[in-house]
Order: C-alpha cells, then structure tokens, then sequence
C-alpha cells in the first residue's frame, strides 16, 4: 500500500504540475525578472488552503502535523544553495521532475545529479559535511494534539504557545488578502489557471498527507528531495519507500499529461555548455536541500502550511537564492 | 496564415528555462518599431508566458501557430 499509494498520488501530482506549469523556480523568478505574478499567486493561493485544511485534518484526527525541526544554519545555507541550484538548473525540486516527465533531456541531466547529491548527503559521503554545516537543531515539545507527539520542530503556534489555529487563521487571512487583493498577471493557454491549479495541488497535497501519514512510517506530506534519494538508494538494496514512489509517480503522471496535451518532446539544448549548468544546479538542489532539511515542496510546500519556522525560513532563503542567482545570470542586459 | 515580412528570426528550441523568454526580450530590444520578430520554441510554459509578457510592454502579438510535435511559433510586431 505504501509504494502504491505514492506512486497515485504522485500520479495526480504530475498532473496538475505540469499542467499548471507549477515551478516554483518559475513562480519566484518571474517576479523580479518580469514583474509577472501569475504563477506565484497559484503557490500563495494553494498554501493559503494548504494551511487550513492541514489544521483541519490535524483537528480532526485524521493526520498529525510534523514540523521540521528548527536548523536556523542550515535553513538559511541550504536555503541560498537550493535557490541558486533551482535557477542554475532550469527548475526547482518539483520542476525538474516534472520536466523529466515531458521529455526535457536537460531535466533529466539535473535530476540525475540533484538525486545522486541528496542520496550522498543523507547516507554518504558528504553527510559529515551536511550535518556539519546544518549547525544546531532546535525542537520543542508539542503543545497540541494535532501535532505528533513528543518532540517537534518549533511553529509559531509553539513560539507563542497559543492554538495552532490562531496563527493558522492568521496566516491564511494574509495570504488570501494578498492573492485577491492584489492584480494578478494575465496567461492564456493550454495550462490551468491559477487558481485551479492552487485548488486540485491542495487536494493532492491532502490525499498525499493522509496516505502517507497513514501507509508509510513518516507522518509527513509531499516531498520530492527524499524521494529521489530512494530511487537512487534502491540500487544498494534499500526497498523502495512512499516519496520515492511519489516522485516516480510524478514523471509517469506528467508524461501522460504532456502526451494528451501534445506538449511531450525530446527537447535537446544547441549548447552543449547548457547541460554542464544544468549538472552543476542539479547538485547544488540536491546538496541545498539536504542542508536545508527540505526542498520547495518538503519545505515551502508542506511545511510553511504547518507554520514551521524552519520551513519559513528556508522558503524565504529559496527566494534570496533565486533573485540573486538570477540577476548574475539574466538580470544584467 | 501569418502573410508577414519576418525581420528577425529567434530558435529557442531546447533551450532551458528562462531563456526563450529573456532572449525573445533581448532581441525585441534590438529591434526597430513596426518590425516582426519569429520565435521559434518547444516549451510549453514560455509559450504561454512569452506573450502576455510582450503584451505588456505594448508589442503585437501577431500569430501563436503549431509547426510540429510541441513546437510553436510565435509571430511579435514590436512597438
């Protein structure tokens, strides 16, 4: 149940990932480099519902929210290297992927090497050097019932020792205020909108959450980071577990999105230069993430919705990385 | 379709992401007013962001066409 559970919701995944074009890569670069929010609403807008439905399943006993813990080094270190690695790459931990899966050769080229840096930072030979520069980690008792229990990662629920919900409900009023507040770039196309691809993320993300909270050992949600390190990890003898079936899940789901769409190609760069810079941004995504504790998804995409001050901090050091590696590579004129 | 004097021709095709859309920019800033720039690409998402973004700075986009399994072609008129 564990490995088929990962690879259906990894399925869905890569569906609505590469029909909404969901790359966080894309979504935090186009807004400095085209003053163009379109993508980035689509992420604010699912972490918004992200946050609330969490809590809600948390509430309800459905699931229990795990933050990571608190590595205010390392989230900050690995935070800048995983920005750059994303821009450097051509797309950040859920692009690449996704992108393996509609025939982008130089997405493979960086997905090889971002899987073969995580799986060595985990269990290999950088690791010493991983935990090295992750510096201390912080966590705390679990003030709630909707957490895990026993020791977690400090949210802003834990720092302030309130209910989850209030700052849940906080947040999310912010986010919302934000993304409806504000004007939204204009796209047309064969993609979803915005909006809906916040929408159908949101219900992955709750469907990933819940099995794999329920068929694997780790009560967590969507990740991508320690998935690539266990396909890779398979071919020393470990089996196979839910993330690793979820990234496979992901290619195989946005193969068939990009077939039916008429989008899947064979897509080969002129320089062969481009594939030494996607090399390059693939080890820096795979080595970035493992300092960091996470990746867009492990981190932005599941732990800000629990309010984990790790995965803040580390989203908002994905962000600097990515502004600043693409002023040195596109900013300049 | 698309009876147009191309001026410029671009061929992204391959190329990772941003740079069809950054070159498409690059080239549309070297380029005279009323003069017609050819993209050509095979990624999806620019092809969807290239022109609203050129929409914004003012230029025309003339023609969206299909040339081959997920190859487009993209017709702009600069401002």
């Amino acid at each position: 149940m564990e490995v088929l559970t990962g690879i259906i919701t990894g399925i869905f995944f890569g569906i609505v990932l590469q029909r909404g074009r969901l790359c966080f890569n894309s979504a935090i670069r186009d807004l400095r480099l085209f003053r163009d929010n379109y993508l980035w609403k689509a992420v604010m807008l699912a972490i918004a519902l992200e946050t609330i439905a969490f809590h809600f399943m948390a509430s309800a006993g459905w699931i229990h929210l795990n933050p990571k813990p608190f590595m205010p080094l390392g989230n900050i270190i690995g935070g800048l290297i995983f920005g750059f690695g994303m821009v450097l790459a051509g797309g950040c931990a859920s692009g690449v992927t996704y992108r393996v899966g509609e025939g982008m050769t130089t997405a493979w080229m960086a997905a090889v090497f971002y899987g073969l840096f995580a799986t060595a930072s985990k269990k290999g030979f950088l690791k010493p050097i991983v935990k090295f520069l992750q510096g201390p980690v912080y966590r705390v008792n679990a003030n709630s019932s909707t957490y895990k229990s026993g020791e977690i990662g400090p949210t802003l629920a834990t720092i302030f020792h309130v209910s989850p919900w209030i700052p849940a409900l906080i947040v999310t009023a912010l986010l919302l205020w934000y993304v409806f507040g504000t004007k939204t770039s204009q796209r047309s196309g064969k993609g979803f909108n915005w909006y809906t691809t916040a929408i159908l993320a949101t219900l992955v993300a709750m469907f990933g959450y819940w099995t794999r909270s329920t068929f694997s050992e780790k009560p967590y949600g969507l990740g991508i980071t320690g998935g690539w390190a266990s396909i890779f990890s398979t071919l020393t003898g470990s089996h196979l577990n839910w993330e690793g079936a979820e990234v496979l899940g992901i290619i195989i789901g946005a193969f068939i999105s990009a077939m039916a769409a008429k989008e899947f190609k064979l897509r080969m760069p002129r320089k062969a230069s481009t594939y030494l810079q996607v090399l390059i941004g693939g080890i820096f995504l795979g080595l970035g993430a493992s300092i960091a504790g996470g990746c867009n998804i492990g981190h932005f995409f599941t732990g800000v919705p629990q309010l984990a001050l790790s995965s803040i901090l580390a989203a908002v050091f994905f962000v600097l990385g990515n502004w600043m590696m693409t002023y040195w590579l596109y900013g300049r004129r | 379709m698309a009876d147009v004097k191309i001026d410029k021709t671009l061929d992204v095709r391959g190329e990772v992401c941003p740079v069809p859309d950054v070159e498409t920019r690059r080239a549309l800033k070297s380029m005279k007013s009323g003069e017609v720039l050819e993209v050509l690409i095979d990624y999806p998402l620019s092809k969807e962001r290239i022109p609203a973004n050129v929409q914004k700075d003012g230029n025309e986009v003339i023609a969206i066409e299909d040339i081959g399994p997920s190859e487009w072609r993209i017709l702009i008129r600069k401002k």
